[in-house]
């Protein structure tokens, strides 16, 4: 698994309603980020190119917390 | 050169800070997403000395740790100390039966014996909480026999099995805030007042997190906290009372990216350095 922090200008497209998003700082993969049209949570599936992989976030479960 | 796996199943802001940390400190880091792994202890080969898990998913972050320890790494925090913060009666049982001021509880598993339960504490308001859970969720605070019994009822009718077994515990009349103190392998590095007119004061449900001083009657309560839960990285929340400083919960995979601007401490930067620590003594 690759785990890279990206420098460059990186951008994607929401999976839920086709917002730009373009994270402004580095961009992790698994991070999770939220759609600035939308507001649905989305997680960085990973990068093909310049381009973000971004797929809906999980809903939050039963056991998750700290 | 230590090479350092942060266990997660989604990278936060938390878990940003510290692979951030520890690439400023020289470590070598590797994030493993738990979700990705098969764990099958005859093709498992950890590339890392040490874990520090980070799962949001408490089961997931569970079976990882078993995993990981059954195979010799260890990991931050270990399977007792998580076991013993994630359910709320375990956790309960170990503060009272090391002596630590901490609110009335009790658990059952019906509406008879809670109301048997609520009888003992003096009557009504109480808090029920699921033995399991985070974040603020799905506590409620009940005010008289009506609402036990028409929470109970959902609860038995709708819940899981494990929001079947009833936490209950006396409603503690504290200021508009609680402290939440970050607790570093038995010390206390910093806290924070979580400040709110709702009387849930967790920041994931609306609270305002300020620096609050780490006095004596923080540190020691939260030194006897951790060596009472099994040390590690704990978040412990305190209610202040009349009394002096009462244990409500603890937490063992803190989130803190609202601590470390109030506070002024590195929290990232102390988790890592605990981490460190380990795995030097371990090479000694």
């Amino acid at each position: 698994m690759s785990f890279q922090p990206v420098t460059i200008p990186i951008s994607g497209s929401c999976p839920v309603c086709c917002a730009d998003i373009s994270p402004a700082g580095s961009v992790e993969e698994s991070e999770v980020l939220s759609c600035p049209e939308c507001q649905s949570l989305l997680v960085v599936e990973g990068f093909e190119g310049c381009s973000l992989v971004l797929r809906e976030g999980p809903s939050v479960e039963e056991d998750w917390g700290e | 050169m230590f090479t350092l796996a942060i266990l997660h199943s989604t990278i936060r802001t938390e878990e940003k800070l510290l692979v951030a940390a520890a690439r400023n400190a020289g470590v070598s880091v590797k994030p493993v997403d738990i979700r990705r792994q098969v764990f099958d202890p005859r093709r498992f080969a950890p590339e890392f000395e040490l874990a520090l898990e980070r799962s949001v998913s408490t089961v997931k972050g569970d079976y990882a740790i078993a995993f990981l320890e059954a195979l010799g790494v260890p990991v931050v925090n270990s399977l007792r100390v998580a076991r013993n913060c994630e359910d709320k009666f375990q956790t309960s049982l170990l503060l009272s039966s090391a002596g630590i001021p901490t609110p009335r509880f009790a658990l059952v598993f019906s509406p008879e014996q809670a109301l048997e339960a609520v009888d003992d504490f003096g009557g009504f308001p109480v808090v029920v909480k699921p033995p399991f859970g985070s974040w603020g969720r799905l506590l409620a605070k009940i005010n008289d026999r009506d609402a036990l019994d028409a929470l109970l009822e959902h609860k038995e009718v709708l819940g899981t099995p494990p929001q079947k077994a009833f936490y209950i515990q006396e409603f503690v009349r504290k200021p508009d805030r609680d402290i939440r103190a970050f607790v570093v392998g038995g010390e206390a590095i910093c806290a924070i007042y979580r400040e709110s007119a709702h009387w849930i004061t967790n920041t994931a449900r609306g609270g305002t997190a300020r620096n609050c001083h780490v006095g004596v009657e923080i540190r020691e309560v939260c030194r006897r906290v951790s060596e009472a839960i099994g040390g590690g990285l704990l978040a412990v929340d305190l209610f202040e009372t009349e009394g002096g400083l009462t244990v409500n919960e603890v937490n063992h995979t803190m989130e803190f990216r609202n601590s470390e601007e109030p506070t002024g401490v590195s929290i990232s930067g102390a988790i890592l350095d605990y981490c460190l620590g380990i795995l030097r003594g371990r090479r000694c």
